[in-house]
């Protein structure tokens, strides 16, 4: 005998509830957003770079400590080192501008300093031959080439990263003339031959 | 400040002769590429010593 249909249940044809997917847990909202985002940074420079022993090498010889890392109060130089002129106001921001006592006690491994240093090396608007004598020759006041060696140590040492006495000394030995004139020419591409 | 080891006896009409631009924007951010340029050139300068020294300067920098 066929089964009889019962007539009290409805034929449904409402769809079954779909499974509910499980809910992918939504990404842990990031932290108060660094000033740079390091993990959008492109590293196919370095990768591809044959410096890239060069950079661990460099960047081992700042690590006084022997942890294989190097203070944040490092991280300029070291990329000086590597052929990079970043402000200090620039690493400031990529290590999140940290105070005084961050920059003694922070310390970061090779692979963070990397996206670091790839993002100064990213970096657009760099300095070159000519944006240096054209930044000079603003206190040529002759038109001769040559500012007075006076002039230049004050704008250094009361305008942008204020440079100290003895930075600046460094800088300009034997860079003046027995006037005291320095050829601003000549000054940038000595500059620019380390 | 930086000067603080320093006399600070430069007189200040000296400045204002040679006219430092020192609240211009412009000139501030030019000084400071400047600056970073002189930076990255003196710390370079300080990592390759003559030849000669070279082996020396990094074992005193280690040991530093």
């Amino acid at each position: 005998m066929a089964p009889k249909k019962d007539p009290k249940a409805p034929a449904k044809k409402a769809e079954p509830a779909p499974a509910p997917a499980p809910a992918a847990p939504e990404p842990a909202p990031a932290p108060a957003a660094p000033a740079v985002d390091l993990s959008a940074v492109k590293y196919l420079i370095i990768l591809s770079s044959f410096h890239s022993t060069d950079y661990r090498e460099a960047f081992g010889l700042f690590d006084r400590v022997g942890d294989s890392k190097v203070a944040y109060n490092q991280i300029a130089d070291i990329m000086r080192a590597l052929g990079q002129n970043p402000t200090n106001k620039e690493v400031n921001k990529l290590l999140g501008n940290p105070t005084a006592d961050d920059m003694v006690t922070k310390r970061v491994d090779f692979e963070g300093f990397l996206p670091m240093l790839q993002t100064i090396i990213n970096s657009p608007n760099k300095a070159g031959f000519e944006d240096y004598v054209e930044g000079l020759r603003v206190f040529d006041k002759e038109g001769n080439g040559t500012v007075m060696g006076a002039e230049l140590r004050i704008v250094l040492s009361t305008l942008g990263e204020k440079m100290t006495e003895a930075e600046i000394d460094s800088l300009m030995a034997g860079q003046e003339d027995e006037n005291g004139c320095v050829n601003y020419e000549a000054f940038v591409k000595h500059i620019m031959s380390v | 400040m930086d000067c603080h080891n320093e006399e600070c006896s430069r007189p200040q009409e000296e400045e204002d002769i040679m006219d430092i631009p020192l609240d211009d924007p412009e000139a501030n951010r030019a000084a400071a590429k400047i600056q970073a340029g002189f930076r990255g050139h003196m710390t370079r300068k300080k990592m390759k010593p003559e030849d000669k020294a070279e082996g020396e300067e990094r074992q005193e920098d280690r040991g530093q």
